[in-house]
């Protein structure tokens, strides 16, 4: 057969797609490069037999989002016109031309593609980079991180070049006018546009490490110059095409997995994807597959100023108060009297910190403005260079964390009755979990479900299912006053008053303050409310203000947490529930905990001990 | 090979389009907050709420001919605060990128820090300071410099 390929390549072009054999063509249309290269993928959603490409353009059969076979002719023959032209095939689709003239030996002719040719010769990509940026402590929902490409240019000795270099990243593209709510909504459930979007680095910094306050990762490839023209190519051909958006599985981490697959062939990168992509977990892929050619961190600028403020004396850190409140300018003989260097960096952290302030205070412009400049002149008159304090790289990377989905097998007694118990939890991370490589004090918990089994009756019972669960435990100093807050919803186990244990829905919640030291030990105290509405509850539903008062250590081999809460239930006959508990676990290693509960309830006046304790296995 | 922000990649910098970069920044250097939503959820709006990226504004650069300075003025706008910052301490990635946009040679980096530490308060003569302003000032400076000179030209 490739004798007569050859020969019939010295044909004009238009004949020779109608003479490759269809065997041929069948074979190539189910290969694996080539459904990549169109987006078919089999997901838990959806079958294979639809490419996930939204979008006519995408397409150059009318059929081409159902019939790759189709699609493969269309291309052959459109590859295959004369001519050039940004509108032409080839231009068009790249990587799809590159991909089939390999395969069918078809002569390699030059093509004149404007836009395509500017845009990779202003990119002058020598190497690609995967940005990870990680969640940050206040914004539990941020845990998921976020991953885009950077393209980095050929000269990359010097940091200036990386900050011009163009990143491609594919996000939702929701509405500005949205609410949170509908975007919440609409990405779980389908309905926005996905883009691949091309920007140039130093704005991606601007929004996740200024703006969101969250550190980078930034992970080298070893890609080849082969697969790096391999990339781009497909890169272009999915710029400004629409692939709808889902929170889930198909969110910004999948379609650039889908890249990598399509640059380096045989990677199936995509078929590790099974219910979600979490970016967290798909940087963890691409370690495993070994395409990681060295780590770069990026303190975030929230990270760099509460490490420039830890750096200095309490002194100094009174002075950089007292200029942010306008007690002593910049100028000051107070501020002025410090040694040269020392004053440097007293100065250069006050600016960092009132830029932090006015971001998150929403400072008037007169205020932030006056004094920066004051901070900035100043500083510029001190000749001596401040040794800049960085922040240190964390021991133990995000990808490096525990893995995400928990399978918990135990037993325990709850009164007189034992039990053995199973819960499963699909995402993310809790308090108690091995805390390296996540944020201390943040909590996020999906879908987790908790089910046990009564010996005595062997009677199995749903004990809890968690739909979410967020925490967010930031402590609180003389620098930084975030807010601790918690929500929750699910269905759970309440008493009624003749003794019985029903399941019922709730929906709880809690906001307050914590303060200490983060991982060490910190105390939270949080005002609470909870509604559970069961036709079980006499009056079909209740209502409870509350407190939640606790302590909290995240070790490394351990972790603490004990305290107290109570509710004051307002409906139908008023009462208190009160409960006190501590739970410990042991993390053994990185993916297999130990854990012990200690629970004791005090609920229409009846005391009542629940203990368990199992172990908890990473996947 | 020399780095300009290219056409292209402004637009997809904005959402705006401009016809010809380096035309009127007039960013003011330290902007008061719109106010940013708040956290939740931050993860999965993957740049939703990151409208902030500045407002465009018709400053009086002018049509700058010299496609380095355009790229700078360019560049300035967006981060002002950032290369203000690195200016007063005469280091820093951001001043070091405005060097490499204007595509000062390595042996005279040194000089162009020198040159914008000690003139800070030329470049940035008040709070109210726009990036037109501090890129003509930048441009003024270096046009009077006996080895910078060449780049502005």
């Amino acid at each position: 057969m490739r004798p007569l390929l050859l020969c019939l390549c010295l044909l004009p072009p238009v004949c020779l797609s109608a003479t490759t054999p269809s065997s041929r063509i069948d074979q190539l249309a189910q290969s694996d490069e080539w459904l990549t290269l169109l987006h078919y993928q089999e997901t838990t959603y959806s079958d294979a037999d639809q490419s996930q490409a939204d979008d006519a353009a995408f397409f150059l059969s009318p059929e081409g989002a159902t019939n790759p076979k189709a699609e493969l002719r269309a291309t052959l023959e459109a590859i295959q016109q004369p001519g050039g032209g940004n509108d032409h095939a080839r231009c068009r689709f790249p990587a799809r031309d590159q991909w089939l003239r390999r395969q069918l030996n078809l002569p390699a002719r030059p093509i004149d593609c404007p836009d395509y040719d500017t845009w990779r010769s202003e990119l002058n990509t020598e190497a690609v980079t995967l940005v990870f940026a990680a969640s940050y402590l206040n914004s539990p929902s941020s845990m998921f991180g976020h991953t885009f490409l950077r393209l980095d240019p050929d000269d990359t000795d010097e940091a200036a070049d990386l900050l011009l270099a163009d990143t491609i990243s594919y996000a939702a593209d929701a509405e500005a006018h949205d609410s949170e709510l509908m975007f919440a909504y609409r990405g779980i459930f389908g309905g926005y546009p996905g883009i691949t979007s091309v920007k140039p680095y130093y704005e991606k910094i601007r929004l996740y490490s200024d703006i969101e306050n969250r550190d980078l990762w930034e992970y080298r490839l070893n890609l080849t110059d082969q697969e790096i023209d391999r990339m781009l190519a497909h890169a272009w051909e999915l710029t400004g095409k629409n692939f709808d958006y889902y929170f889930f599985d198909e969110n910004c981490a999948y379609r650039l997995l889908a890249l990598i697959d399509v640059a380096r062939p045989g990677t199936d990168l995509l078929d590790r994807v099974g219910t979600h992509a979490i970016p967290s977990d798909t940087v963890r892929w691409v370690v495993d597959e070994n395409l990681v050619a060295s780590v770069n961190y990026r303190p975030s600028s929230a990270t760099e100023v509460r490490h420039a403020i830890d750096s200095l004396s309490e002194t100094e850190q009174d002075h950089v108060l007292e200029m942010v409140e306008g007690d002593v300018m910049p100028a000051a003989p107070r501020v002025r009297e410090l040694p040269a260097r020392r004053r440097a960096e007293v100065l250069d952290t006050t600016y960092e910190y009132v830029q932090f302030r006015a971001r998150e205070d929403e400072w008037r412009r007169e205020r932030r403005a006056t004094l920066s400049h004051a901070l900035l002149s100043e500083r510029s008159r001190i000749d001596a260079e401040a040794p800049r304090p960085t922040a240190p790289r964390p021991e133990v990377r995000d990808d490096q964390g525990h893995d995400t989905f928990r399978v918990g097998l135990g037993g325990g007694r709850e009164g007189n009755r034992g039990f053995a118990q199973l819960s499963v939890r699909p995402a993310y991370h809790d308090l108690l979990d091995p805390p390296a490589g996540y944020r201390p004090g943040a909590q996020l918990q999906f879908l987790r479900l908790d089910a046990r089994f009564y010996t005595g009756n062997q009677e199995l019972q749903l004990e809890q299912l968690t739909a979410i669960e967020i925490r967010s435990l930031s402590v609180r100093d003389r620098f930084f006053s975030p807010l601790s807050w918690q929500v929750g919803v699910g269905g759970r186990r309440t008493d009624t008053r003749n003794g019985r244990r029903v399941l019922t829905p709730y929906l709880e919640g809690g906001v307050g303050g914590s303060w200490g030291q983060p991982g060490e030990l910190q105390a939270f105290a949080m005002a609470t409310a909870d509604l559970e509405i069961d036709d079980d509850i006499a009056r079909g539903h209740n209502l409870a203000p509350g407190a939640d008062l606790g302590l909290l250590h995240q070790g490394r081999t351990v972790s603490l947490m004990a305290g107290l809460k109570t509710k004051a239930w307002l409906i139908n006959s008023q009462h208190r529930e009160d409960r006190a508990y501590t739970e410990v676990r042991w993390h053994l290693d990185r993916g297999l905990s130990l854990q012990a509960r200690w629970e004791r309830e005090d609920h229409f006046d009846r005391m009542e001990t629940t203990w368990r304790t199992g172990l908890q296995l990473y996947f | 090979m020399k780095k300009v922000i290219s056409a292209a990649l402004l637009l997809g910098a904005s959402s705006m389009a401009f016809a010809q970069p380096g035309c009127g920044v007039g960013a003011m250097i330290w902007k008061g907050q719109s106010g940013i939503a708040p956290h939740v959820l931050a993860a999965t709006t993957n740049g939703t709420f990151g409208n902030q990226t500045f407002g465009m504004t018709t400053g009086t650069l002018g049509c700058q001919t010299n496609e380095s300075v355009q790229s700078m003025a360019m560049y300035m706008n967006t981060n002002i605060d950032k290369v203000a910052r690195d200016m007063s301490r005469g280091e820093g990635e951001n001043l070091e990128t405005l060097a490499v946009l204007l595509d000062v040679a390595p042996a005279d980096r040194d000089a162009f820090r020198t040159l914008m530490k000690d003139n800070f308060a030329t470049v940035f003569p008040s709070a109210d300071t726009t990036a037109d302003q501090a890129v003509s000032a930048i441009v003024a400076l270096m046009e009077q410099h006996q080895t910078l000179n060449q780049y502005v030209g």
